[in-house]
């Protein structure tokens, strides 16, 4: 971990930490030069006093300075946490290792003590060895030494048994390398990290038990001070002079936080480089592109079920500037229809299906624009308004059933729910119109499907119970979100069929988001194609098959799988969608653009195509000569 | 030489600590007593150490002491010494709670088995008893004892029944001929003992209690809150921040007892088997130098205590004002000894501990340090001090000296080859042994004393006791038991007699 | 769920045998001879053999093991070296102390944990939730003993509010077992609070960002039901496993915390045990110990098996 790598958070933990260890440290190792006074003086006549000149952090019961038996605790401590911790890594790592490597029957035995000794409290299992051994700092570090031997004896003997499936499946490729050599080899650049963090663990959890066993009378023994022994005092005298009590117990909290939070800090690190870096936090440049030039108003219409004009969202990631995801977002779906979103993933349809239910995550925010859903603005109801038309007027079926559904709830049990608290019905009918519901969704057996729970049914299931609940209560629109696009694909086309089925029943309108083109040929009536946030080309299924007017549209088309042929898409637009943030401020597809120019500079509206009903926002879109689907 | 036949005047103690007795009062009231030390065992013969309260209201001896601190019969009727042989006659009619008679038979069984068991210092003299007749037995010592029936009036008078005697579990079923039995379904171990009053006992007047609750509180500051909110009545308490405490909080009194006990330490191996620098009295001697004993009675011991370089305070027979100050605090001094001894550069043992001497151990060691003897201190539980004071499980130890016994108890305690904290077996200088058995011979105390003090003096030259502070005897009381005449307690013993305390208004 | 217990329970008789060689095999390396502990110096080399033969020292370690576990089976753990007193009654006098703290301070950790877990976790990086993280982080940190001191120094000593020492037995006095147990419950739980709070912070965290959560949400479900039956549900599966692992962590907290207070419970008794290598009662203490442990990891599997169906045995 290179220190210039490290959040400032980091280091506002990392620095006094280590402070406060180093000054342990010092204390313990300059002790006779640092204390003002042997920690042993007594002085009878000034016993209990507090704080003063003299004696900066008063006296204890013998008139002893505590502030000199304080910095020679502190040797105690780092002599304490260095024993035990030091024993319980000789002890346990070795061993560990031995079990490990050895297997068979010493690993059966060791690992069965190794629980029975787990299952008695650490305490209890130190005073045990204490009586055998005898008290002492020495005798009663060996005790927690041996006792916290157990997680270092398992943490080694987990690296060697992951280690050596590793080697020997790969020292089978490789002829002639001995798998033992490299075993060791292995095993010793992979026992180092969660070693140091099992250190730290342990030195907070040594410091912890040494001063509560010389409290109890039978770890360090007085008059040699230790802070568990000065505590020991201070609870006889409690009454006279609270105040000693302080000193010791503020240092033992200090160090073992201290020692704690470095411990987060490497297990974090360390952890951080075992794992797959996460995506580095995005930058957001001073003049990001908040809007593009906006297109122009839409006009509603008595068959719509649901318009939006002018849709933004924002997030703000942790600490930056509200970045744009989604702007300039307006479309408009009728009654009965179904309107698909298509775009590749990041380009902002997600978010958009939320942003309609007023559901972007923490960070988010609708920064303009209106919903209409039958003529009412959502944007402009209150929550309650809102939280009152989800579920009632407005719908949603997530992308992965097994996710969307509450694992700790039986599936009946979430439509009912859905049904008494929107729609106020009994324990009784909610039940019966469950039952219904189920079966309206094609599963067999729907009475005794209500009682399982979600991980007893399989993803298709899963996905119709998540539709079911969804339409629990006769939406106005559903927006369905991927719905297929975790499934098999034989169960695909079924969900498909499905979706289809209802909206005839129902005679909801939908929104149905997805990356398929070819899913969405399937189920859609009309077509709005999604990038970076904006919406590129709107059109009929027949209109934008046969006639894409956006480079992007056109490219996504011939990325297609060709019918049924089971061909592979063929990655025909060459770069990345560029991520929030890192728009151009013009056409936003420009980078990937074949048809790119100086005009593409400036923000493109979305504009009317030839045909009514065809929105395409491009320059050159009336000039190009596009590609269609095959 | 022979003692004329005393003939005691007929009376239980509890008469002798009443003055005003209502006239037929039922047993009536629940009285709450502290003990600071555990229960080990209410077996009366097997007992040493703290605790002495729980067997009290169970057992009586066959003599005990009044509130005066003279010594009265209570189930012996008369005795007579002559020699090595003592006769004690018993009291008639006595019976046990479990119905059975004390018969002499019975008795001279008791006393054989406190002195096979040998955990009793006081009859270390006694060779075996006998019934010699219906209502007499004959104690036999190896030499001559005038003390003898001082160590009688205390756990090793006390008469067990037959039945329990056969039984294993005596240390937890007690069965004596007291005026209250105990409750074992109501005890609970550790905590708390139950006592009811005795179905027919012989002295209805004594059982003034309906209840006896003796609760086991080792820490000092639970059993001051006990105190406090009035869960107990009376409590023990030895110089303490606590004690102190008591003092000082309104509704409370702190009761000092004549008597009282000299905490001392005793260097156990004094020929230097485990820790050689002892064998050296002037090592021994620096010791006792180097403790401010002024310091140590104000600070740890909240100015309870005063100075002690002898085990009896001023006021008693024994003590001797040519020690007082033998051993001020000279660091000096102290220094030069070591030096000398050639231990300039100090050495290290270690010494038991209970949690009540921790701090003045603390103190000890602090004094010790400053002549560089380093003394570990290893706590050892509550109760077992004085056990372990009896084994070489430690070169040396620290114990309380009880100002209300003999000064024989000295050499039986600590001088003698077979003495009880002399677990070395380190023979003593032929010149005490002599100097003991003098006393010994001799039966009045104004004889006594100048023997005594000689050995006192030398026992202070060999310095192998090093006598610290001597504390009163202190109870805690809440006002209401501080001011009621019929709570008594016994001199020297960190009880109270239970026989006798009535409650009420 | 029957079978779970009964799969559990079966489980539990090999690792008590493990523990119950090993607390008696560990007794038996106690390096002083029980015996001279008893007689101390005065005993005769025949009252020796005698208590010896009486304690049954003679017998082969195997004999007595196998003599000491059928009795144990039976619920008869032997007697005390020192005195009469079995060893099954003195434990069984002590434990209700103990249980009593252990349990008390189970209940303020989880109420504790789960609420400042929970308030953390919906607004992360709020000041809310700073305040519980860094106060997990102390709390992990302060040893319980300490806070103890303190507790009974403001609250009993200054205060008066709680007794600052004593056990009052719940049978004889509700009110007052609760008063007696209130302040030690509160500092035996503190670590436990940080840990259970940590745990929850972060379960919350990961579970408020499932889509169930968001589903239910999107079903018009009130902000509120979602939170504490949807999520709260679901993040406390991950604290029951906190909490069957912090037992045995609260029950030796309970040893040290009960001698802060002078509650006369398994801690005093386990101490003077091991003071006088009284090995019968030591034996006996872990071997209840790991009862109760085994009892309670039990109870923590039940109810993991109630909030989280997939751990069902199907
Ligand atoms: S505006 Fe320009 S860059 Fe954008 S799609 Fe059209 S041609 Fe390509």
């Amino acid at each position: 971990m290179k220190l210039s790598h490290v959040r400032p958070s980091t280091l506002a933990v990392v620095i006094p930490s280590v402070a406060v260890l180093a000054t342990l440290l010092i204390c313990a190792l300059f002790a006779e030069w640092l204390a003002p006074y042997d920690p042993l003086q007594q002085n009878l006549m000034d016993m209990l006093q507090g704080p003063s000149a003299e004696h900066w952090l008063g006296t204890d019961d013998l008139g002893r300075d505590v502030l000199s038996r304080m910095i020679h605790g502190s040797r105690i401590a780092v002599i304490a946490a260095a024993e035990a911790t030091g024993l319980a890594v000789l002890i346990g790592v070795p061993v560990g290792l031995f079990i490990g490597y050895r297997g068979g029957w010493w690993d059966w035995v060791t690992m069965r003590l190794v629980e029975a000794i787990v299952s008695i409290p650490g305490i209890m299992v130190a005073i045990v060895i204490i009586a055998i051994l005898g008290t002492g700092l020495h005798r009663a570090m060996f005790a927690l030494g041996i006792l916290y031997s157990t997680a270092f004896l398992r943490l080694a003997r987990s690296v060697v048994l992951t280690e050596r499936e590793e080697v020997y499946v790969r020292s089978a490729r490789v002829i002639g390398a001995s798998p033992s050599r490299i075993l060791v080899r292995h095993i010793f650049l992979n026992i180092a990290p969660p070693l140091i963090v099992q250190v730290t663990l342990t030195v907070g959890a040594v410091l912890l038990a040494e001063a509560g066993l010389s409290f109890i009378g039978i770890g360090v023994q007085p008059p040699q001070a230790s802070w568990g022994t000065m505590l020991n005092t201070a609870a006889a005298y409690m009454e006279l002079n609270a105040f000693l009590a302080v000193p010791p117990g503020l240092a033992i909290v200090a160090t073992v936080l201290s020692v704690n939070l470095l411990g987060d800090v490497l297990r974090d690190s360390i952890g951080r480089g075992i794992r797959l870096p996460e995506a580095t936090p995005v930058h957001v440049p001073a003049s990001a592109p908040a809007r593009s030039r906006s297109s122009e108003p839409m006009t509603p219409r008595a068959d719509d079920a649901l318009l939006v004009d002018g849709l933004t969202v924002t997030v703000s990631p942790k600490g930056g500037q509200p970045v744009p995801v989604v702007t300039d977002m307006s479309f408009r779906i009728g009654r009965g229809e179904t309107l698909g979103l298509v775009g590749e993933s990041g380009s902002g349809k997600t978010v958009t299906g939320l942003a309609l239910m007023g559901l972007i995550g923490a960070g988010g925010r609708i920064a303009g624009g209106r919903v209409l859903l039958d003529g009412t603005d959502l944007l402009s109801l209150p929550a309650s308004g809102l939280e009152a038309a989800r579920g009632s007027d407005i719908a949603m079926v997530f992308q992965d059933p097994t996710t969307s559904l509450n694992p700790a709830f039986t599936v009946g049990s979430q439509i009912a729910e859905v049904l008494r608290v929107k729609q106020g019905l009994s324990r009784r009918a909610a039940r019966d119109r469950t039952v219904e519901l189920i079966d309206r969704v094609g599963i067999p057996r729907p009475a005794e499907r209500a009682d399982a729970y979600p991980h007893e049914l399989s993803g298709g299931m899963a996905q119709r119970i998540a539709i079911a609940r969804a339409l629990s209560c006769g939406p106005k629109l559903l927006i369905a979100d991927e719905p297929t696009t975790a499934l098999d694909v034989t169960v695909q086309q079924e969900i498909l069929d499905l979706f289809r089925d209802l909206q005839d029943d129902f005679g909801m309108a939908m929104l149905f988001v997805t990356h398929d083109l070819a899913v969405a040929a399937d189920i859609c009536d009309r077509i709005a194609v999604m990038y970076c946030g904006e919406i590129v080309e709107t059109a009929s299924v027949d209109r934008l098959f046969s006639h894409p007017r956006h480079p992007y549209t056109s490219g996504l088309l011939s990325a297609m799988p060709h019918g049924a042929s089971g061909t592979p898409p063929l990655p025909v637009i060459p770069g990345t969608v560029p991520p929030p943030g890192s728009w151009p401020p013009g056409c936003r597809f420009a980078s990937r653009c074949a048809h790119a120019d100086a005009a593409c500079a400036a923000p493109v509206p979305l504009t009317t195509a030839e045909v009514p009903g065809q929105q395409v926002r491009c320059v050159h879109a009336a000039a190009l000569t596009l590609e269609a689907a095959q | 030489m022979t003692f004329a036949i005393r003939k005691l005047a007929y009376s239980t103690f509890a008469a002798a600590a009443l003055f005003v007795l209502p006239a037929t009062a039922d047993p009536a009231g629940t009285f709450r007593f502290a003990e600071q030390a555990k229960l080990i065992t209410m077996d009366p013969h097997n007992h040493s150490g703290g605790g002495f309260s729980y067997l009290r209201p169970v057992y009586e001896s066959l003599f005990d002491r009044n509130p005066d601190g003279d010594i009265v019969p209570v189930l012996a009727d008369s005795y007579q010494v002559d020699g090595r042989t003592v006769t004690i006659t018993l009291k008639p009619g006595i019976t046990f709670s479990d119905g059975t008679d004390l018969t002499a038979d019975l008795a001279a069984r008791n006393l054989n088995r406190v002195i096979e068991l040998g955990v009793n210092a006081g009859v270390k003299l006694a060779e075996k008893a006998e019934a010699t007749g219906p209502d007499q037995i004959t104690l036999t010592l190896k030499s001559p004892d005038p003390s003898i029936i001082d160590a009688l009036s205390g756990t090793a008078g006390m008469m067990v029944s037959a039945a329990a005697l056969d039984d294993p579990a005596l240390d937890r079923n007690p069965v004596g001929t007291g005026p209250y039995v105990y409750s074992p379904e109501e005890s609970r171990e550790g905590e708390l003992r139950v006592y009811t009053p005795a179905p027919g006992y012989r002295d209805p007047e004594a059982q003034g209690l309906a209840r006896i609750e003796i609760s086991e509180i080792p820490d000092n500051t639970a059993r001051l809150n006990a105190l406090k909110t009035g869960q107990v009545d009376l409590a023990i308490f030895l110089s303490s921040p606590q004690a102190a405490i008591v003092d000082r909080t309104p509704g409370l009194k702190l009761l000092r007892q004549p008597g009282g006990t000299t905490y001392h330490l005793s260097v156990l191996d004094r020929e230097g088997t485990q820790v050689p620098a002892f064998a050296d009295p002037r090592v021994r001697m620096a010791m006792n130098y180097a403790i401010d004993r002024e310091a140590f009675s104000k600070a740890v011991e909240f100015g309870l205590s005063t100075p002690a370089t002898q085990p009896y305070a001023e006021g008693l027979w024994a003590y001797d004002p040519a020690l007082e100050g033998r051993y001020a605090y000279d660091l000096d001094k102290a220094k030069a000894l070591m030096q000398e001894a050639g231990y300039a550069e100090g050495f290290e043992f270690t010494m038991p501990s209970i949690p009540i001497f921790a701090s003045r151990l603390e103190a000890v060691a602090g004094f010790l340090k400053e002549i560089n003897v380093t003394m570990n201190i290893q706590t050892v539980e509550p109760g077992t001090l004085a056990r372990r004071s009896r084994t070489t499980d430690f070169p040396a130890t620290n114990l309380v000296w009880n100002n209300a016994i003999d000064p024989k108890f000295v050499t039986t305690y600590y001088v003698a080859e077979d003495a009880v904290f002399n677990p070395f077996r380190i023979k003593p200088d032929p010149k005490l042994t002599e100097l003991s058995e003098a006393g010994l011979a001799i039966a009045d105390e104004a004889g006594r004393a100048p023997i005594y003090r000689e050995m006192l003096g030398r026992l202070a030259e060999e310095s192998y006791m090093i006598f610290i502070t001597t504390t009163p005897i202190l109870f805690g009381a809440s006002d209401a038991v501080a001011t009621n005449e019929t709570v008594q307690f016994r001199p020297g013993t960190d009880t109270p007699y239970f026989a006798g305390i009535r409650l009420g208004n | 769920m029957l079978r779970l217990i009964g799969q559990r329970l079966l489980a539990m008789v090999p690792l008590l045998l493990i523990v119950s060689v090993l607390t008696f095999s560990f007794t038996a390396l106690l390096p002083s001879d029980p015996v001279d502990l008893i007689i101390g110096d005065r005993g005769s080399e025949e009252q020796y053999q005698m208590i010896r033969e009486r304690l049954g020292l003679n017998e082969p370690f195997v004999t007595r093991y196998v003599t000491w576990l059928g009795q144990a089976v039976q619920g008869d753990l032997g007697t005390s070296f020192f005195n009469s007193v079995r060893v099954t009654d003195a434990v069984m006098l002590r434990m209700p102390a103990t249980l009593s703290l252990t349990f008390a301070s189970v209940l303020i950790s989880v109420v504790v944990g789960l609420g400042a877990g929970v308030a953390a976790a919906l607004r992360p990086r709020s000041w809310i939730d700073r305040l519980a993280t860094v106060g997990a982080t102390i709390g992990q940190a302060v040893p319980n003993f300490w806070f103890g001191l303190i507790l009974a120094s403001v609250f009993a000593v200054s205060l008066r509010w709680f007794p600052a020492t004593g056990y009052v037995r719940l049978a004889e006095d509700p009110a007052g077992w609760l008063r007696s147990i209130t302040l030690p419950a509160l500092a035996l739980g503190l670590s436990t609070s940080a840990a259970i709070a940590r745990q929850v912070r972060s379960a919350m965290v990961g579970v408020l960002q499932q889509d169930y959560i968001r589903a239910a949400r999107a079903q018009g479900l009130p902000a509120r039901r979602v939170i504490f039956r949807h999520a709260l549900k679901n993040a406390l599966v991950p604290v029951v496993t906190v909490l069957s692992f912090q037992i045995t962590v609260l029950l030796g907290g309970a040893l040290i915390v009960e001698q802060v207070f002078a509650i006369n419970g398994i801690g005093s008794l386990a101490v003077a045990a091991v003071r006088q290598q009284d090995i019968p009662m030591i034996q006996g203490i872990v071997l209840v110990l790991v009862l109760v442990v085994m009892a309670v990891q039990l109870a923590t599997d039940v109810l993991y098996g109630l909030i989280n169906p997939k751990a069902r045995p199907a």
